[in-house]
């Protein structure tokens, strides 16, 4: 049995764990003339580390599309298949800590007027159509090319979305790191250190179970084909 | 309930929506591994007749 996928998921879980105990516990708070909810803002060491994953599930998600769609690679089409669920966790996590943290400081969970909000979004809508989208077409060449075209094409909205909050701040908070401007305390860097390379551990042994599950589910139907023809 | 106390739950409920969902995928391999098993087991006996 190969379990590799799942120990890996299982130190990104605790990693996660780690994480929001450091975030409740130990990072420090923010200022209360800063924030309108300093106690909500703690929530900053989920939504960013998730949103840094989701992007990674999105950028696998464009890796294994394109391959497919020029190479018919079958480890293509399986990356494919892991990263846009790993895509669609994420992206949900994402969104939802964010709308946590919009309702307590905004006083309302969403901007529809926010370009990095509305792009992120879409991605995860995105990668919802893949992952329901899948499950109700039959396996084919033809779904798979359509999936991965937009598995591909979609993939335009990730740098559109990392951009969006230097080129458009409207609602959304601009970045804080990797960045002149950032500000940052070195303890909170460490927490959100720590989420970040949880939320990538989890991922990775997401895309690696779910690989592994896809190359299961094909060797289920090939088996059952060959059942079927020999009871003929 | 304070604000603390519901971030405490927003960031619990969102652990377990992880939790669940890793064990969704894990529990959906050994399945597959199980019914792979069988229908391997049922192939060669068919052969082996």
């Amino acid at each position: 049995m190969n379990i590799r996928g799942e120990v890996v998921t299982m130190f990104g879980l605790a990693g996660l764990g780690l994480t929001f105990w450091l975030g409740m516990e130990w990072a420090p708070s923010v200022s209360i003339n800063a924030f309108k909810a300093p106690d909500a803002q703690r929530i900053f060491y989920w939504h960013v580390p998730s949103a840094w994953a989701a992007m990674l599930a999105f950028g696998l998600l464009f890796i294994g599309s394109t391959y497919w769609f020029f190479k018919r690679s079958e480890w293509a089409w399986r990356l494919h298949v892991a990263s846009s669920e790993a895509g669609l966790a994420t992206g949900l996590m994402c969104v939802w800590s964010g709308c946590i943290w919009g309702a307590a400081e905004w006083g309302v969970p969403w901007d529809w007027t926010d370009i990095r909000l509305n792009t992120f979004a879409m991605l995860t809508l995105l990668s919802l159509y893949l992952v329901l989208g899948r499950k109700s077409q039959p396996d084919g060449i033809e779904a798979r090319d359509t999936f991965s075209a937009f598995g591909m094409y979609g993939f335009v909205l990730v740098p559109i979305t990392y951009v969006a909050t230097r080129l458009w701040q409207i609602r959304h908070p601009g970045p804080v790191i990797a960045t002149s401007e950032g500000s940052l305390n070195s303890d909170m860097s460490i927490v959100l250190l720590i989420g970040a390379i949880s939320f990538t551990v989890l991922i990775i042994g997401h895309v690696m179970a779910g690989m592994r599950l896809t190359n299961l589910e094909l060797r289920l139907e090939d088996l059952q084909r060959q059942y079927e023809e020999r009871s003929e | 309930m304070s604000g603390q106390t519901y971030l405490v739950a927003a960031y619990l409920g969102m652990i377990a929506a992880l939790g669940i969902w890793t064990w969704t995928v894990f529990a959906r391999s050994r399945t597959l591994e199980s019914k792979i098993k069988s229908l391997e087991n049922a192939l060669s006996n068919d052969e082996s007749e």
